[in-house]
């Protein structure tokens, strides 16, 4: 019949073009792919040491990865494409902190683009400090402020203590909006890092492209093998898996979650409260001021996956010292 | 011209299309054109993969930052080879007759393993011709180590061997009761023994999964002849151990323990050079030693004091710390998991261990 022929016909007009869209569309998009993928597993290639080449197909110009003399103890090259992550630790004198800014600053040599803003709780730079920072060749800002000694020690309700290492937050906050002008297109992350978690490279590279505040799960906080938040099937944030206090605003740690600079820069008043914050109240104490739990990022596969641990680190025993010290105190540990 | 080119097929064809339906053609004629043309467009696609995507004419933001990044990367490259350029000739001989580092860390499931092996992965990755052998305290190979290896990117080797039940500790044993991990080093130094061909230079060095190390130790250790020895911090109940050094050769230590050890110091503090080891295939850790006689048992064997090398400074520079990490508080869990309604096990922060496995391999 003419009607069956005709559309016989139409069928056979239309499957060679959409054939041919759909090759000509993948072939177009392949090489963005492959480009991607390249760029992240470069990074870390970088730091291997023995690996192969990998090959893509489309582009065989960005395949060269770098296999040259591995350049150990300096941090990556700086881009200028990459958004800085600025880190900031704050840290007090006990006989585990130059072990812990060591292994610290060991992971961060791995991370491009990174500037670690030390912030010391006592009245002058340490020079123990001072002297890590400058071996280590990290892009490195060192600032101190020391908490009120009264603040430290007591606990009472009429004078209650202030958190530790908030004064030492809210003093780089302040250094990072004196230093920067929100008008400027430098692109930046805040990061605020204890100096004794423990933290794996993917999570910098997950916290990167946090446009407002981006969030995920912690280990060994609140009691749990980790906390995290709670993403909807739409990728967004409605609640916290948390069972101390879930409804805290932001129920989340201090290294659960990062802020992208120009929102701290925009909000110049937004700071840690000091005083009169209740245990685990902290982070929401800045959070409520930044963003609401609808614009928050989840990273890490939908908060699946966990990359970072707060780890703690044991208090040594130090009862051979004795009370006049029996080691050469001239010796840094 | 890609969209020049089917713009001109996408009317060619709608043409003919159209005269075919109207002409009422043999359906075989229509078949063989189209055919025709849907190969031509096909082969010119495969083609366009081939070659190099022509970024300045599409007018993408995607492909302009693809280029940009490009570029970036090409910078860099150049700028890291003309840093290794630009470096001093090295003292040392070049990267491959570099001595290798090997490291025997033995590691046994619990909360907080990931997280150490993790940043200890990291230190290492600084280190030239490191080969990191980690010796599991599991009667087989673990998913959460191998993964972690795999992806590491270091050079390494995984061994396991399960402890002994009687030399295990149980929990509540506080834990200096029984020594650990010896049959996880014994190990490793037997399959260095087995592996290694003779005249291969290298240092072995035992290193804790929970302690910390500053690259400069490994530099330190590199050349050792016989066995170098350092102070090691926070240890011994004391801000550090030392041996204790006079005319460049080690006279006694410095500890505020049992000093009268044949080599009282931990073992994060000395290192044996490969060819001492080789040479002396009976020397092991003794597990039946008295506590703090671990290092010693091996030791003895191989050197003696006045043999020693001293490092970082004629032991004057702590490189490496004693540091331990906190148990995690698991109440919570532990609450949520007797309802049934613990964390995701999935998720893989820590070994997976249910409440009762728990107890036995708790140290």
């Amino acid at each position: 019949m003419p009607k069956r022929r005709d559309i016989l016909a139409i069928v056979l007009i239309v499957l060679p073009w959409t054939l041919l869209i759909t090759v000509w569309h993948q072939s177009a998009i392949a090489p963005l792919l492959a480009i991607r993928k390249d760029e992240g597993a470069e990074g870390k290639r970088e730091a291997g040491g023995q690996d192969s080449k990998e090959y893509c197909a489309s582009d065989k110009d960005i395949v060269e990865v770098v296999r040259t003399e591995y350049v150990y103890t300096r941090p990556p090259p700086w881009s200028d494409v990459l958004p800085t992550i600025h880190i900031i630790t704050p840290t007090y004198s006990r006989p585990v902190q130059k072990a812990e800014l060591t292994r610290l600053a060991n992971t961060f040599l791995h991370v491009p683009n990174l500037h670690w803003i030390l912030v010391e709780d006592s009245q002058r730079r340490t020079p123990l400090v001072t002297r890590l920072l400058r071996e280590t060749g990290l892009n490195y800002t060192h600032l101190n402020v020391e908490t009120p000694r009264n603040y430290k020690l007591r606990g009472d309700t009429r004078d209650p203590r202030i958190p530790r290492g908030t004064m030492q937050r809210n003093l780089a906050l302040r250094w990072l909006r004196e230093t920067f002008n929100p008008n400027s297109s430098q692109a930046g992350i805040v990061y605020f890092a204890d100096d004794d978690n423990t933290y794996s490279l993917e999570l910098f590279e997950e916290m990167r492209s946090t446009r407002k505040v981006s969030v995920w799960p912690v280990a060994f906080v609140g009691g749990l093998r980790y906390e995290s938040p709670k993403v909807n099937a739409a990728g967004k944030v409605y609640g916290w898996k948390t069972v101390f206090d879930p409804h805290r605003p932001f129920a989340i740690d201090m290294a659960g979650f990062a802020i992208n600079l120009r929102l701290i820069l925009f909000k110049p008043q937004a700071y840690f409260k000091l005083r009169g914050v209740k245990g685990g109240y902290q982070e929401s104490s800045l959070l409520r001021e930044l963003v609401t739990l609808n614009d928050l990022e989840p990273k890490a596969a939908n908060c699946t996956k966990i990359l970072v641990w707060h780890t703690r680190t044991e208090k040594p025993v130090l009862v051979n010292e004795g009370k006049k010290g029996f080691t050469d105190p001239n010796v840094e540990i | 011209m890609d969209g020049v080119f089917l713009l001109f097929v996408a009317i060619f064809t709608a043409y003919l299309g159209t005269m075919a339906t109207r002409m009422k053609l043999k359906l075989k004629t229509v078949f063989v054109l189209y055919f025709t043309v849907s190969l031509m467009g096909l082969v010119y696609a495969l083609m366009q993969l081939g070659q190099r995507c022509d970024c300045t004419e599409h007018d993408m933001a995607k492909d302009r930052a693809i280029s940009r990044l490009r570029d970036e990367l090409h910078r860099l490259q150049a700028q890291i080879r003309q840093l290794e350029e630009a470096k001093p000739p090295q003292k040392q001989p070049s990267k491959s007759s570099l001595p290798t580092i090997f490291v025997i860390t033995p590691t046994y499931a619990r909360l907080v393993q990931k997280a150490e092996l993790t940043r200890l992965s990291h230190t290492f990755l600084h280190v030239p011709q490191l080969h990191w052998i980690v010796v599991e305290d599991s009667p087989q190979k673990t998913p959460l180590v191998t993964d972690l290896l795999m992806k590491s990117g270091l050079t390494y080797t995984h061994l396991h061997v399960p402890t002994a039940k009687e030399r295990k500790l149980q929990e509540g044993d506080p834990s200096w009761l029984k020594p650990r991990g010896v049959e996880q080093r014994n190990e490793g130094l037997r399959w260095l023994r087995e592996d290694r061909r003779d005249g291969q230079q290298g240092v072995v060095y035992f290193a804790d999964d929970d302690n910390t190390y500053s690259l400069q130790i490994f530099e330190e250790m590199r050349n050792t002849q016989r066995v170098s020895v350092w102070p090691v911090g926070l240890v011994g109940a004391m801000k550090f151990e030392s041996p204790v050094v006079e005319g460049g050769k080690v006279v006694r230590f410095h500890t505020g323990w049992r000093p009268n050890r044949p080599f009282p110091m931990d073992m994060a503090g000395f290192a044996v050079s490969l060819k001492l080891v080789l040479t002396n295939p009976e020397a092991c850790f003794d597990g039946e030693a008295p506590m703090g006689f671990l290092e010693s048992s091996f030791l003895k064997g191989l050197v003696t004091m006045d043999e020693l090398e001293p490092k970082a400074d004629n032991c004057t520079k702590v490189l490496v710390w004693h540091t331990r990490t906190e148990k995690p508080k698991m109440k919570r869990e532990e609450a949520l998991q007797a309802q049934g309604l613990g964390s995701d096990p999935a998720v893989e922060a820590s070994p997976e261990r249910k409440v009762q496995q728990r107890r036995d391999d708790n140290r």
